[in-house]
């Protein structure tokens, strides 16, 4: 098995609940995730939270983007800060609750300004982001070599096929220069060649910056699985009302994480079985 | 062509509303004479019209107009309908949407009152019958703007500025002219209708008002034509700027 070590903690929900006319929606979400630390690479995160249909997973999933606040409880962050001392220039770290425009978001239909081409809407994350100050439109021209979008830069989004607003939406969120990568159901309506490229860049993602940290909302259970190194099953507790983490599941711990041949793993069938179970 | 939802390619549409017309002009040149005229007397009777420099002249006055009440009028509507999203500023705009009730000929008076001529009452009339329909246009484009154009702002980390100036303001542009091409049949509606209230410096509707009086049916049919043919124009022109400025709105 990779060594491997947790570390801080990037990002905790404290009793998130969530009530919708007078309905328990969420109830009690408590999870965190750490720095995960491989010696000799450079480790993102990635986390799935894996949920039937109608279970919560959007409302959890704006919640920890900070467009909707809980009705109870804290998504509370750790992020660095560049700072100033009489030494120089360093980065400190900082705990806050989480606010719109902390954790790069992509939605589920990928939405793109209409009136913006490419290359525009990927100008307005990067102008956001002051580390790229006056390297905006090298950085643009590098992701978009990346992840192969270099010969729709002048496109509107309408012209653009499902994989690449898809790519779009993520070049746009990584400008932005965000650690947190949510992403809502990314593997939905995919089909089998576009799924595997999309796995392959979202791990060329997570693996982009040691604190990048990808958080995937999905029902897609084996996908979710095969590219996570930790999931989180949202259910349903019998006698109770409202949608809560029912499970956690650390794929490192079970040799299931960072494999590419993972699928082929027995623990892999036996995870996916006992996840379903718990549904 | 007879069935439900079928579509038509471009040029079998034309020769469609071609066959459309002539057929409709050949009933109507046919049918036995009475107090309408022939399209073939009309056309004597645009023929005149273009001939002397009393159409051209009174075109030229009733245009000058409509161009400087319709740009003062987007101007007005873009300010109070950008402002509407502030709070304060909304129950201004909502004034001016139900301001679409107030009859035009009753305030007549009252803007004679405020204004320096004759020129300066029209333009004010016109104004003021054209922005409640322009603002009330523009603000139901705002509210159907999607939650989504909001949130991608915020998760871009904008402020509330930011986010006025990319979805409503640069995000919007393109509706202005679509607004202005839908509501341009309002004012030049309204522009034979305020010179007819004043006729100092004539203008279109001034002569129309005047063949009216002497019943000069053939002269009026004939101006018909025009403000129809020229609503048209404009139509087309506003159209294609729309599609020349945003290219994304032909995709």
């Amino acid at each position: 098995m990779t060594p491997y070590s947790k570390k801080e903690v990037l990002l905790q929900t404290e009793n998130v609940s969530l009530a919708y006319d007078g309905r328990t929606i969420l109830r009690d979400i408590n999870f965190c995730i750490r720095d995960i630390v491989r010696p000799g690479l450079q480790q993102g995160q990635v986390v799935s939270l894996i949920g039937r249909s109608g279970i919560g997973k959007t409302q959890l999933f704006r919640i920890l983007s900070g467009l909707r606040k809980p009705d109870r409880g804290k998504v509370v962050i750790r992020e660095r800060k560049p700072a100033e001392t009489g030494g120089g220039a360093i980065e400190i770290w900082q705990q806050r609750v989480v606010e719109p425009g902390d954790m790069g978001v992509i939605f589920q239909n990928y939405y793109q300004f209409g009136w913006r081409t490419v290359r525009q809407s990927l100008m307005l994350a990067a102008r956001q982001n002051k580390c790229l100050a006056g390297k905006e439109e090298s950085a643009i021209l590098d992701y978009a070599a990346r992840f192969d979008i270099s010969d729709v830069l002048n496109h509107y989004p309408a012209q653009l096929s499902g994989g690449q607003q898809q790519r779009v939406s993520i070049i746009q969120q990584l400008l932005k220069g965000a650690d947190f990568l949510l992403l809502d159901e990314p593997f939905s309506g995919l089909d089998v060649c576009v799924l595997d490229k999309v796995t392959e860049l979202l791990l060329q993602v997570s693996l982009s910056d040691e604190l990048k940290t990808l958080i995937i909302v999905s029902h897609d259970i084996a996908t979710s699985v095969a590219i996570s190194d930790t999931v989180f099953i949202l259910g349903r507790e019998t006698g109770r009302e409202g949608s809560t983490l029912v499970k956690e599941i650390d794929l490192m711990e079970r040799g299931l994480a960072w494999c590419p041949d993972v699928r082929r793993e027995k623990a892999f069938a036996e995870t996916l079985a006992e996840i379903k179970s718990c549904l | 062509m007879f069935k439900p939802f079928a579509t038509l390619n471009r040029t079998t549409f034309l020769i469609m509303v071609i066959a459309q017309a002539v057929f409709t002009l050949t009933v109507w040149q046919l049918t036995p004479a009475g107090l309408i005229p022939h399209p073939s007397r009309i056309l004597e009777a645009l023929g005149e019209l273009l001939t002397s420099k009393l159409l051209i002249d009174n075109l030229l006055v009733s245009l000058l107009l409509t161009v400087k009440a319709m740009f003062y009028s987007v101007l007005i509507t873009l300010v109070f309908s950008y402002l509407s999203v502030i709070p304060f500023f909304n129950s201004i705009a909502q004034l001016i949407v139900k301001c679409r009730y107030l009859t035009l000929t009753g305030l007549i008076f009252i803007f004679t009152l405020l204004t320096r001529d004759g020129g300066a009452l029209k333009l004010s009339l016109l104004m003021f019958g054209i922005v409640p329909f322009f603002t009330t246009s523009f603000l139901s484009v705002l509210v159907r703007i999607p939650a989504q154009e909001f949130e991608l702002c915020q998760t871009l980390g904008y402020n509330r500025w930011q986010t006025l100036y990319e979805v409503i303001i640069v995000g919007k542009a393109d509706q202005v002219f679509e607004i202005v091409r839908q509501n341009f049949a309002i004012a030049w509606m309204m522009i034979t209708m305020v010179e007819g209230l004043n006729m100092s410096e004539g203008g279109i509707g001034a002569l129309l008002i005047k063949y009216n009086k002497y019943n000069d049916l053939p002269r009026v049919l004939a101006l018909q034509g025009v403000i129809f043919g020229l609503g048209l124009c404009f139509d087309y022109a506003l159209g294609s700027l729309r599609r020349w400025f945003f290219p994304y709105t032909k995709l």
